[in-house]
């Protein structure tokens, strides 16, 4: 079932592969059948999901394959290294509390991409092979339960996005694309440094070969005491933290780490930016969930503080940040730099309501940025310009757009009765119910303000008063005696058109409906939350 | 379940259905769905008022309260904690009660009156809606039996505050408006959030009731100072909502909002909310958090009074004396003045929604005009508005046989008895402030009936220019999409907007609450709603004969020392009564007896606050008249003889341009240097690194072309040359090689002989 899910965009790309390229729509259409089906087995996985069991560690009696769901776990790689021993790599797929919302918001996220990367012309072909590839590569990220699987699929997700930026996007696309893939890559190579050092400290109980797999390094028993990443090694643990939490940071992306994120998301093509925010920045978190704290919990333990901390920078920094800009896609991204920082502030706080709040935000950030981009990308696409100042009044002219932004927006900005709130609201009862977050949570606040400022103050220069002198459209008067206005080189449908529609309803829905709602997701993480708030309880720690 | 509670979650759910209808059907429906709102919101006050009857007729218990909850949050068995749920529930007592049939009632009269003054717009259908949205939001603030729940409903007020405010979005002002009211609201709720969270994090319960029950069981692990912390806090979200001092600044430009919306959600509901919250969480407030609540309020009251008697605009002056009105709840509250606070509450709501009705009527009759200046002799042209208006305007002013009166006195002896029994001196700032702002209120309540509806009429005094201008630049008129401006005269309102002018101005005469017209005391609702016993206190945990002890004392102190100025009323005794009852009631701790103190000294100073304030109001109202009646002296005058003082009402104490200056450039300067440091310093780096690395890559590949290469190029030549001088011997000839092989036999013989010769 998780292989399907994985592969099914490589087969389609495989597909892609044999249609002539001047076949655009039989292309996008097996891009999207791909797609779809992802979605349907990512609601069966959902139905079938058994939200009692934890996952996390390995299960009752040290079982290898822990009360993970789905698992599918075959040999991959086995090499004998002389007197290294031998390499064993293993094909391990499961999913649990944490990693079954991710799994969702990916097929969910990957389906409306499709439909957004609907409107590209240039080589479709290589466009669609390159998104599916993409798309296979961040949904096997998520179910990897073998860190050097992890970190194939970690890298192969680079290459496509890459050229993604780098050929379909904007006029600085070529430095914005190297500077992802450089940035990434750098914080990758630590990663890899740190694999194999816990490669060496840990052995899979039952074989008694050294292991990569994630279940097993989770379990604290199964380390080596003396080798490099054991227990009795405190420097080199701290050392493989950090390096590895700086790996992840570039990606949620952490201050001061950040800068590559607006270049990319104001060069890259609308779906991409799309993928971008409302998937890629969660691997960073994920990673920090399912790898960085549970392999050094009393790692994370000290620095639950500094953590915090750089949450609450990632908050403030860019909210204010995101109130300085011009340019409405680059004040969208630094609103994900903002809204990322309450997903650090959550986890820094080591509670559950605070874990909880950080996973549920990932899930809503992930659904709330996707339309604000794609939002941001129906302006885009009629005025050729995102320029904040050459709008204004557009409300009178495209009422339903205007609706959906506004519900966007507030969203955005956390109002109560929109999904976002009970992240938001849970990740500050975590960060404020932990003695050692709590001052940093009453800073945090501010963000509250600063992002409703910069939200309410871009929607009322885009959507209310007037339409400005040097607006990107025209007024005129039509037949009917209103007035309408007119984008140049736009031949399609003034407000929302239906494809547009189809990509934005099911978010505003699920935007909506999770805000009243939220235990559908809530339910299924709770348990796996618990268990990881255990995992790196200073008690449990203690009887290490 | 209890019946009452599945009545109060229909009434709650059936605004939000009139929304979810009108929101998207309402272009399909006759006449835009409006007779739905209104007909959904009849219904829901029908059974609201069933529940009022239910509740305060029948039971007719002071101490009634049902409640029930759901599991809306299940955070499983959370390490440390144990099985943790949120829960989302209802209660309802006879505040919630009260509450209940004020907000359907004002929001079926606003519902109804907008079918006649919002005729023509054309986003009718989608007004009514945010109507549905709002009131849906606000009977949420009114039932919700945990902080989450408020503070979900507090926001959501918030939302349909600002879609409303800024219903004419075409005009920058109110898309001003609108903006800055959720702005300074989102200040107050971070407050109002970090209160919330300090209990949570101590209870693991967002409850009332559990949060309640635990304070009182002395579970709080934090000190005491935290506990005051949560309780000003807390209050920082009334400060928003209720536009208290220093977040005022928003609710006299919330009158960009159609004048209904102001009647109903900036004057009657929504505003007071504040003070609903606030009384709901009085129990936890300690002495400290209470008098900076008293504080608050008073100079709230004084301040937005002080503005009020200088602004034109008819809606401002009705905004500022909200924001003043307000102030008097907020003091009641911090007085310990509870049932007074809550009565003002809803006996302003009642006259004030009428007063912003009426000038919804006259604003519509004058085709738009809200400046004062402008207006005149109204009252034989519009005799209904006149009449309502002028009742309203009595009651607000607090002169006797209204309701008003009643409420606003009882505050007031609240104020008195308060700083009696705090010790007097700089606590007496708090009543004095309060009798001051009557007298104020007074003068600016007859400057505006005088300015609206005496005199000759003034319209054709308004500048042209002045018109033009009013219409881009000057607040708040309602612009409709039928604003054409044909010169037909002033008349009279339909039915539809009268009606709800007769309905609530009847509501603002005192016998609707207390046959007494000099006591509210007597009346239902202050016996209804009584002071609830505190949790907080020094003395939690002292039990037994200690605690009786204290408060027999207390209260012997206390007697003597009011007794004088109540004796000639008459009504002492009765109230002496009242303030045992209430202090054996909830005769528990230390803040308890502090609270019996004051409620009996507020009793006791009933008369003495009736005397003061009436002499003021009548000061005010003479002083009206002087000024504006008889033209003993010039408005125009005076304001020019004190004008640094006229300016300084005038510009509302300057505080928009303060806050220009100080919250809002400095936040723009802040992100624009933190912009500026993103761009140039933390990416300057990264690509600083870039460079460097790229400088880095050529000298290296200088080193490699030069150095490494040169090695292998060195070697290369050294073959090649070597290689080359080789050749040369390779010449082919036979001759040659002999000749070489000689040379070589020869040498190794040469070299075989030396070796043997040494």
């Amino acid at each position: 079932m998780l292989s399907l899910i994985v592969f099914l965009p490589i087969i389609a790309g495989l597909v892609i592969l044999a249609v002539p390229s001047s076949q655009k729509q039989i292309i996008r259409i097996v891009s999207l059948l791909a797609a779809l089906a992802q979605g349907v087995l990512a609601v069966l996985i959902w139905r079938g999901y058994d939200p009692a069991l934890p996952g996390i560690t390995a299960g009752p009696g040290g079982s290898p394959l822990g009360s993970f769901q789905f698992v599918e776990k075959i040999p991959w790689i086995s090499l004998h290294l002389g007197g290294f021993g031998s390499l064993n790599i293993e094909y391990f797929l499961g999913v649990d509390g944490i990693s079954i919302t991710m799994v969702i918001l990916t097929a969910l996220i990957s389906a409306i991409g499709v439909l957004s990367s609907w409107t590209i012309q240039k080589q479709v072909k290589g466009y669609f092979i390159l998104y599916n590839l993409l798309a296979s590569a961040m949904m096997g990220c998520f179910v990897a339960l073998d860190f050097f699987l992890f970190y194939v699929f970690w890298e192969v997700m680079l290459l496509p996005m890459y050229f993604l930026i780098g050929i379909w996007g904007g006029p600085n696309r070529e430095y914005a694309a190297i500077k992802f893939f450089l940035y990434t890559l750098f914080g990758s190579v630590f990663m890899l440094l740190v694999m194999i050092g816990l490669y060496f400290s840990v052995l899979d109980p039952v074989t008694g070969n050294h292991t990569f797999s994630l279940v097993a390094m989770a379990t604290q028993s199964n380390y080596i005491k003396d080798a490099i990443l054991g227990p009795d090694n405190v420097f080199w643990r701290y050392v493989a933290f950090i390096v590895l939490f700086i790996g992840f940071a570039i990606k949620v992306p952490m201050f001061p780490f950040h800068t590559w994120l607006p270049d990319a998301h104001v060069e890259a093509p609308t779906p991409i930016s799309v993928i971008l925010a409302g998937v890629l920045l969660k691997l960073g978190t994920y990673g920090m969930i399912r790898i960085n704290f549970p392999l050094f919990p009393e790692v994370f333990h000290a620095g639950m503080y500094v953590i915090g901390i750089f949450g609450a920078i990632n908050i403030i920094y860019g909210a204010f940040c995101a109130l300085a800009q011009k340019d409405l896609k680059k004040m969208v991204a630094y609103s994900s730099i903002s809204h990322m920082g309450y997903v650090l502030l959550g986890l820094s706080a080591g509670n559950s309501e605070g874990m909880v709040g950080a996973l549920y935000q990932m899930f809503n950030h992930g659904t709330i940025t996707a339309m604000l981009f794609l939002l941001v990308g129906v302006i885009y696409d009629r005025a050729h310009t995102r320029q904040i100042e050459k709008f204004g009044g557009l409300a009178s002219y495209m009422p339903v757009y205007a609706a959906v932004v506004t519900v966007a927006w507030f969203a955005s900005l956390g109002l109560p009765g929109l999904s976002g709130f009970i992240s938001e609201a849970f990740v500050f009862v975590g960060a404020f119910s932990s003695v050692t977050t709590r001052p940093i949570a009453m800073v945090s606040v501010l963000g509250i303000v600063f992002g409703a400022a910069y939200l309410l103050w871009s929607l009322q220069r885009m959507f209310l008063g007037q339409r400005k002198q040097d607006a990107a459209y025209d007024l005129v008067v039509g037949e009917d005696g209103h007035e309408h206005i007119h984008f140049h080189d736009w031949h399609g449908k003034l407000d929302l058109d239906g494809r547009e529609l189809a990509m934005l309803v099911p978010l505003v829905v699920i935007t909506i409906f999770l805000g009243i709602y939220p235990m559908p997701v809530l339910g299924m993480i709770t348990t796996s939350i618990n268990k990881l708030v255990q995992v790196l309880s200073p008690v449990v720690l203690s009887q290490m | 379940m209890h019946s009452l509670i599945q009545l109060s979650i229909v009434v709650l759910l059936l605004p939000l259905l009139s929304f979810v209808i009108l929101i998207f059907f309402n272009r399909r429906l006759p006449r835009r769905g409006d007779f739905i709102g209104v007909g959904i919101l009849g219904t829901a006050f029908a059974i609201s008022a069933y529940i009022f009857w239910s509740v305060i007729v029948q039971t007719y218990d002071p101490a009634f309260r049902i409640a029930w909850d759901f599991t809306w949050i299940d955070l499983g068995n959370v390490p440390g904690v144990g099985p943790l749920q949120i829960k989302m529930g209802i209660v309802i007592d006879n505040l919630t009660a009260i509450m209940l049939a004020m907000v359907t009632l004002i929001s079926l009269l606003v519902h109804l009156y907008s079918t006649g003054y919002m005729a023509g717009d054309k986003n009718y259908g989608r007004y009514f809606a945010f109507l549905g949205i709002f009131t849906f939001s606000m009977l949420g603030i009114v039932l919700s039996d945990n902080l989450f729940a408020i503070y979900i409903f507090w926001e959501l007020v918030g939302l349909s505050s600002y879609l409303l405010i800024g219903f004419f979005f075409e005009k920058q002002s109110a898309a001003d408006a609108q903006k800055k009211a959720f702005l300074a609201n989102r200040v107050g709720d971070i407050g109002m959030w970090l209160g919330i969270l300090i209990l949570y994090s101590q209870f693991h319960t967002f409850s009332f009731e559990q949060i309640y029950a635990n304070l009182a069981a002395g579970k709080f692990g934090l000190s005491h100072g935290w506990l005051t912390a949560a309780g000003i806090l807390l209050f920082m979200g009334c400060v928003g909502k209720s536009a208290q001092f220093p977040l005022h600044v928003w609710l006299p430009d919330a009158m960009e909002g159609p004048t209904p919306v102001s009647a109903l959600i900036h004057a009657a509901t929504m505003v007071a909310a504040g003070v609903y919250f606030v009384a709901r969480i009085f129990v936890l407030l300690t002495p400290d958090a209470l008098h900076v609540i008293a504080f608050t309020g008073a100079c709230t009251a004084f301040m937005a009074a002080t503005i009020a008697i200088t602004q034109n605009d008819i809606k401002r002056v009705l905004a500022y004396s909200t924001v003043s009105q307000l102030g008097y709840m907020v003091l009641g509250l911090g007085v310990g003045a509870y049932s007074a606070a809550l009565f003002h509450l809803v006996t302003h709501a009642f006259f004030k929604a009428c007063l912003f009705l009426g000038s919804g009527a006259i604003i519509h009759a004058m085709h738009h005009e809200q400046d004062m200046r402008w207006m005149g002799d109204l009252r034989k042209k519009m005799p209904w508005t006149f009449a309502t208006f002028t009742l309203a305007t009595l009651a607000l002013a607090g002169l006797p046989l209204t309701s008003g009166f009643m409420s606003k006195d009882a505050i007031l002896a609240g104020a008195i008895g308060f700083a009696k029994v705090e010790g007097g001196g700089i606590y007496y700032l708090i009543p004095v402030l309060g009798f001051f702002s009557a007298m104020l209120t007074a003068f600016y309540m007859g400057r505006q009936i005088w300015l609206v509806f005496f005199g000759e009429s003034r319209t054709h005094l308004k500048p042209a220019d002045d018109h033009h201008q009013d219409h881009h630049a000057h607040a708040s008129h309602d612009a409709h999409s039928d604003d054409h401006h044909e010169e037909h005269g002033v008349h009279e309102v339909s039915w539809n907007m009268r009606a709800p002018l007769v309905i609530l101005a009847a509501l603002s005469i005192f016998f609707v609450y207390s046959p007494d017209p000099l006591d509210g005391g007597k009346g239902w609702f202050m016996k209804m709603i009584q002071t609830p016993a505190t949790v907080v206190g020094e003395a939690n945990h002292q039990i037994g004969d200690l605690r009786t002890a204290s408060v027999t004392s207390a209260l012997a102190e206390v007697v003597p020392a009011v007794e004088a100025p109540a004796v000639e009323a008459g009504a002492h005794g009765e109230a002496q009564k009242g303030g045992h009852g209430e202090a054996q009631k909830g005769a528990h701790t230390y803040s308890d007896v502090r609270q019996a103190e004051i409620v009996h000294a507020g009793h006791a100073a009933h008369f003495t606050a009736i005397y003061i304030s009436s002499i003021m109001v009548l000061l005010g109202i003479t002083l009206a008249f002087v000024v504006y009646v008889f033209n003993i002296i010039d408005p125009e005058k005076t304001a020019i003889a004190i004008r640094p003082l006229y300016l300084f009402s005038l510009n509302k104490w300057y505080w928009d341009e303060i806050y220009e200056a100080t919250f809002i450039k400095g936040s723009m300067l802040i992100a624009n240097i933190l912009s500026w440091f993103d761009t140039h310093i933390v990416d300057g780096i990264v690509n600083g690194v870039a460079t460097l690395v790229r400088k880095f890559a050529y000298l290296n590949d200088g080193f490699d072309r030069n150095i490494v290469d040169g090695m292998v190029n060195f070697t290369a030549f050294t073959v090649n040359t070597t290689g080359a001088m080789l050749r040369k011997l390779q010449t082919g000839k036979v001759q040659t090689y002999v000749v070489m092989l000689l040379l070589a036999v020869f040498g190794y013989f040469v070299f075989y002989l030396t070796r043997l010769i040494y």
